[in-house]
């Protein structure tokens, strides 16, 4: 990627705020040289938004430019309204020295004071070096826009220490934090896409609304899976039908195998965890688990219901899996799900197999509805390789011809005894088995039905 | 050159596209079996298929190079 600014475009921190919120809502509360914070509506919801200007001294950080982000803050939280920071900045100014780095850590301490009890995004315009990378890290959400480039050590440090031959790009551009490290959330297409993203975000966070179900349509989902039970699928579609509009998604380029996304149904703001059984089969995997666990985290501290879309055969096996901390970083999502107080309903579509049912939000969790849709199947691992496992003296006490047809009448046997829905229902563990067709409908009934809670807890940066 | 590369180990079932084919983003160019499923393996990117490392039976590694769109 290599669009930076059109031309030598270097827009001033004002021409920043005046494109980001609504028209004629901006006022501005503090200006110094080198940073603004302003009062404005971004669509309609009153907000702090603040910026630095980059074109003095490369809007390095330092005591006055930070204790302006500090006054912003202090606002916002007292006030309950949500913060966008804009951001391009060398990070600390390194001619004050300790100063400047005490002056960068009171802005990390008060963006942590504010986490999960005010919305925090962050939009990344240009260079974001040291502080000025921590800093949007501990905020909700990350923006970067094309000329976003995000580290802590640059390119001439790296070749110094490492020998490594990397350009700025490459190191800390758009695609290196949206496929590989997972700190972007969103890659814009434009400065000004970034801004109209940010905007977005704040309005599903900020303007939240309770689910109204007299105007759920339903619509068909009958086609919504493939044919054969084997046949991985891409959820997206399935999402998008379910929503009133297509949601923004967050993290779409890493760890795919789980989808986190943010949107509306009947009106009301509601966080969708997915998983994606064209990635990876859906499995969850050490990075999949840890984005869920920081997405289920971010929506109860801001009060978002949630609605967890399972379909997934299992965790991803593997030495590099294991190595990886699959189990530590698990444990994020089981602690996630388990803490949460907002409204949440699982909905399972085929498969909930094994460790990973339990961490997509099951009843054992505290999922305040489960509903499934008839083909579902939850087990310990799928039909056939458990009576494999249960029934291999009896499958290889027979011939190889007669072998296929006791093996069918075992499966069906363990499906009605371990594996379908309906004992799932018997259980209680599913609340009810619904027909796709009915899905809008049955989410957001369960949605509207329960009690509007929020955990009390910050945002940690998982 | 676009490589498109397996997300996971797992062994390749069916080859669908063929060199020199065009495709376009979305459009299946092999599909893959692996944790008992098969999974399809689309282009992300509009491309003439320039090459196919892999054929059917072939198992392949996390990361491994499948088809280079150019």
């Amino acid at each position: 990627m290599t669009a930076v600014f059109a031309g030598n475009e270097v827009r001033s921190p004002e021409e920043r705020i005046g494109a980001l919120a609504d028209p004629g809502t901006v006022t501005v509360q503090q200006r110094s040289d080198s940073a603004l914070w302003a009062t404005a509506n971004l669509r309609g919801v009153p907000s702090i938004v603040f910026a630095l200007d980059h074109r003095l001294q490369g809007g390095a950080m330092h005591a006055g430019n930070c204790a302006l982000i500090v006054s912003a803050y202090r606002l916002a939280i007292r006030d309950g309204r949500p913060v966008v920071g804009l951001w391009h900045s060398a990070g600390a100014k390194l001619q004050d020295g300790i100063r400047s780095l005490h002056a960068v850590a009171q802005v990390f301490h008060v963006m942590t004071e504010a986490s999960g009890r005010i919305p925090q995004i962050s939009v990344i315009l240009g260079p974001a070096a040291g502080g000025a990378a921590y800093g949007p890290a501990l905020t909700d959400i990350v923006i970067m826009a094309p000329a976003a480039r995000m580290f802590i050590t640059g390119p001439s440090i790296i070749r110094e220490v490492t020998g490594e031959q990397i350009d700025i790009d490459s190191l800390g551009g758009p695609r290196a934090h949206g496929e590989t490290s997972g700190v972007a959330h969103v890659i814009a297409e434009s400065e000004n896409d970034a801004l109209d993203r940010a905007a977005e975000l704040v309005e599903l966070l900020g303007a939240r609304r309770s689910v109204d179900t007299a105007t759920v349509a339903d619509r068909p989902f009958d086609d919504a899976l493939p044919d054969r039970v084997r046949r991985a699928y891409d959820i997206h579609p399935v999402i998008d039908r379910l929503l009133d509009a297509a949601p923004v998604e967050l993290h779409p380029g890493w760890a795919r195998s789980i989808v986190t996304s943010l949107g509306r149904l009947g009106g009301g703001t509601v966080g969708v965890l997915a998983s994606n059984p064209l990635r990876r089969g859906g499995c969850l995997d050490s990075l999949s688990a840890e984005k869920a666990a920081r997405f289920v985290r971010m929506c109860d501290s801001l009060g978002v219901p949630m609605v967890v879309l399972v379909d997934v055969p299992g965790y991803l096996p593997g030495v590099t899996e294991e190595w990886g901390g699959v189990v530590r970083r698990g444990a994020k999502l089981l602690h996630a799900f388990a803490e949460a107080s907002i409204p949440r309903v699982t909905l399972i579509l085929r498969k909930a197999y094994g460790g990973a049912y339990i961490a997509m939000n099951c009843r054992g969790l505290g999922a305040d509805r489960v509903l499934a849709w008839p083909r579902a199947e939850i087990a310990v691992m799928g039909a056939t390789a458990a009576v494999r496992l249960l029934r291999r003296r009896e499958l290889a006490a027979v011939s190889d011809q007669e072998r296929p047809a006791l093996e069918a009448a075992f499966v069906d046997e363990h499906l009605a005894n371990a594996g379908d829905a309906a004992a799932a229902v018997e259980l209680g563990v599913v609340d009810e088995i619904i027909q796709p067709d009915r899905t809008r409908s049955a989410v957001a009934d369960a949605l509207a039905g329960l009690p509007t809670a929020r955990g009390s807890h910050g945002n940690i940066p998982l | 050159m676009t490589p498109i590369r397996a997300e996971m180990v797992a062994k390749v079932v069916e080859v669908v596209a063929a060199v020199g084919q065009d495709v376009l983003p979305g459009d299946t160019v092999l599909v893959l079996e692996s944790m008992k499923m098969e999974i399809p393996v689309l282009a992300e990117t509009a491309g003439r298929i320039d090459q196919l490392t892999v054929s059917e039976g072939t198992t392949v590694a996390e990361g491994e190079v499948l088809v280079v769109l150019e």
